[in-house]
């Protein structure tokens, strides 16, 4: 039993420190990785949890992220990525030192809010909830602070790979629920693609401070 | 008084307060629709809501009442100018929102502090009147003569049905303070300003002003002697307010018709415009010559009666109190001889300026008699004004009922000032003096070099002579400002609470507005990230209370 507590936290962990390194990276081709391995790990959990507690389910969580958030949607981004030859994109609104401190002070709120407001709860879904809420936490911040199109996207992802983790974590938690979610996501980014090949067919570029200016100008 | 809801249908009820203040609206309305409003239906809308108001049984009507009045001359406002007309409906919004919580509110001091507020503001109680002397003079002189005379009385109306009636049980005595304190800064703003203004509907709309905070200091010191048992104070202050309330209506309507009169036939009402019109225009002056009389408060004249008990009651209520209440009503006293000379500096000024001397300008020598119908009437509310003005004893007579509706124990003492033998007496002297004259007198006539009036001598090449030889409006007004203008007002002589109370409100307004513009304009970055904040902000509460 402790086997399981440790290696869920563990792998928890895990999504939680990409979920970080997705904040200091610069680089769009790597942050695609790193959410790729996020996605990966957190299939991974989703096996282990429906093996440890006993649910069909949960193994069907973690094959749809396995195909959708692991392997199809990084397929998406690196098609995107390389139709608009950004392989090379550096770009952040924010000084990474700044945004990591920032990161880290979340985490904290994250853990003050959690532990002790569920003291009467089970353990594991105790910490468990406290890094997922960690990793939607941090996905929002790379939301806010870069400037590029698609880095907002992959922020957006990642906030949603919390959510998941946070859903694994909580036994009983209906399957309706994830597998409406994942169709969610696959759908934003089907719209989200769209949207992106229009802005760049007018702006020539997926900053979004065109858009801002314009925003600002018109009105 | 009930609520009364939509539901229950409509509840019309005269008492005799009611017949009174409809008394008061019925000479004003017939003068309005002879001055050329017969045919407009928003002004019968108007006269409807007043009516509907006054008649009111249950608080709905009153309220819906009120509200078609304020809708109305929002209307008929709007079609002098624009920005008075904004102006306006502001404070008629503000005043409703007062009200309509008011009326719904259990009884005691909350709900009779948003009566005067709302109702007061309507009436131009200070220091919510910044509006009136702006809005008044805006639509054309029928409806001006209305709203001055006939709406403030009926928002007085309002706040004598609810704080002697309806209220009436639950009354405090620093209930009657509020009011005195109000009606004294009225006074004295309004006053002030009527002395100092130069556009003649403007001067008559802030001495509304001054006469609005009259009737609430007797109001006033009524209300605060019914709170402490003192039945003779309770009465002289009602019979006073009352009084002022009659004598209001009749001159100020007559006076407001007259300055539409003059601005149809000159073509501007502005004082330093004016001058000679008696001449011109001999009926239009003799009637406003009667109007001016009754502002002024002169004796004979309809308004002095009412200054005269309003006197007696505050002699009366500073006798009654703790030590600050004597001192204060002792100030109240000095405060109302100078409103009164104020008034009477106004009316001399109006009627000296506009009406005598020598015209200032071609318009004004131009000037040709008004026409038949609001002369008609004038002379209507002016015949009115005679008995008001030499039998106040059996006016007084028939108020009894009201004030014994208002303040059943209030003691009603008879007027100890009798006009009508006084006239009488100075009629005697006079036609005795004309025979002494007649029988002993130098016949014969004689030549004397011309004094011309005190007016230097015109020069040639301008034959109604130099404008500037004749002192102006400005210049009568001058001494005033120089002496308590300056101490009293706002630098550059604008309003106290237009300099103190709208012009921060209108900066709180201004910035409150960029504020939102930035909002507005923000971009999708600033939006997520504002979100984003307000969560973590959310959740650190959270946190730190449940830790806590």
């Amino acid at each position: 039993m402790s086997l399981t507590f440790s290696l869920a936290h563990l792998m928890g962990g895990i999504i939680l420190v990409f979920g970080f390194s997705l904040l200091s990276q610069r680089r769009l081709a790597a942050m695609i990785t790193i959410y790729q391995i996020q996605a990966f790990v957190l299939s991974a959990a989703a096996f282990w949890q429906g093996y440890a507690q006993h649910e069909v389910n949960l193994y069907l969580t973690g094959l749809i992220t396995l195909v959708i958030k692991a392997i199809a949607l990084p397929i998406g981004l690196r098609m995107i990525v390389a139709k608009f030859n950004m392989i090379r994109a550096v770009e952040t609104a924010m000084p990474v030192l700044l945004s990591t401190i920032i990161g880290v002070g979340l985490i904290g709120v994250a853990v003050l809010v959690v532990l002790p407001s569920t003291l009467s709860a089970v353990s594991l879904t105790r910490e468990d909830l406290a890094i997922a809420l960690s990793v939607v936490l941090l996905g929002l911040l790379v939301m806010t602070t870069r400037r590029n199109a698609l880095a907002q996207i992959i922020g957006f992802l990642s906030t949603e790979n919390g959510l998941v983790l946070a859903a694994i974590g909580m036994p009983g938690m209906p399957f309706v629920a994830e597998f409406s979610v994942a169709l969610l996501v696959l759908l934003a980014f089907l719209v989200v693609g769209v949207f992106l090949f229009r802005i760049r067919e007018h702006f020539d570029t997926l900053d979004l401070t065109g858009i801002e200016e314009i925003e600002r100008r018109g009105r | 008084m009930f609520v009364g809801l939509p539901g229950q249908g409509m509840h019309v009820h005269l008492d005799a307060l009611s017949l009174l203040f409809l008394g008061i609206l019925l000479p004003q309305v017939v003068a309005g629709a002879l001055a050329g409003m017969r045919n407009s239906p928003t002004f019968w809308v108007f006269v409807l809501g007043m009516g509907l108001a006054l008649a009111a049984a249950d608080a709905f009507t009153l309220i819906l009442g009120f509200e078609l009045m304020s809708a109305a001359s929002w209307l008929l406002v709007l079609r002098g100018d624009q920005k008075p007309a904004t102006l306006y409906v502001g404070m008629a919004i503000f005043s409703a929102a007062c009200l309509v919580p008011a009326v719904f509110l259990p009884a005691g001091s909350i709900a009779f502090l948003l009566i005067v507020l709302g109702a007061g503001a309507k009436a131009g109680l200070a220091p919510l009147h910044f509006w009136l002397p702006r809005a008044h003079p805006a639509p054309p002189a029928g409806v001006s003569a209305l709203m001055s005379g006939g709406m403030v009385k009926v928002a007085l109306y309002v706040i004598i049905r609810y704080g002697f009636v309806v209220l009436g049980p639950e009354a405090q005595p620093w209930w009657g303070g509020v009011l005195v304190a109000a009606g004294a800064a009225s006074v004295l703003v309004g006053a002030l300003r009527a002395m100092l203004e130069t556009e003649l509907k403007t001067m008559l709309a802030c001495s509304t002003v001054e006469h609005v905070g009259l009737i609430a200091v007797g109001l006033g010191i009524a209300l605060r002697a019914k709170a402490m048992g003192d039945a003779t104070t309770a009465g002289l202050g009602l019979q006073a307010a009352l009084l002022c309330a009659v004598a209001h209506g009749l001159y100020k309507p007559l006076l407001f018709i007259g300055a539409g009169e003059v601005k149809h036939s000159v073509g501007t009402t502005s004082l330093n415009w004016l001058g000679g019109l008696a001449r011109a225009m001999p009926r239009l002056g003799l009637l406003m010559l009667a109007g001016a009389a009754g502002m002024a408060a002169l004796p004979l004249g309809p308004g002095f009666a009412p200054e005269f008990l309003l006197w007696h009651a505050a002699i009366g209520a500073a006798g009654t109190g703790g030590i600050v209440a004597r001192i204060g009503f002792t100030a109240l006293l000095a405060l109302l001889g100078l409103g009164a000379a104020l008034a009477i500096g106004a009316a001399v000024r109006m009627f000296g300026v506009a009406f005598l001397g020598r015209p200032r300008t071609l318009q004004a020598a131009a000037a040709e008699e008004g026409e038949r119908g609001p002369l008609i009437g004038m002379a209507l509310l002016a015949a009115l004004c005679v008995p008001v003005a030499l039998l106040p004893n059996l006016l007084l007579d028939a108020l009894s009922p009201v004030i014994r509706l208002l303040a059943p124990q209030a003691a009603q003492p008879p007027l100890a000032y009798a006009p009508l033998p006084l006239a009488g007496l100075a009629g005697l002297v006079a036609v005795g003096a004309a025979f002494i004259l007649y029988r002993h007198g130098v016949r014969g006539s004689r030549e004397v070099p011309a004094w011309n009036g005190g007016f230097g001598k015109p020069p040639p090449w301008l034959p109604f002579g130099d404008p500037a030889t004749q002192p102006s409006a400005t210049g009568f007004g001058e001494p005033i400002a120089r002496a308590i203008g300056r101490g009293l007002l706002a630098p550059g002589g604008a309003d106290p609470s237009e300099a103190f109370l709208l012009a921060p409100l209108a900066r709180l307004h201004l910035r409150g507005v960029r504020v939102a513009e930035r909002i507005r304009r923000a971009t999708i970055r600033q939006r997520l990230a504002f979100i984003f904040t307000a969560l973590v902000a959310f959740l650190l509460a959270l946190g730190l209370g449940e830790g806590g």
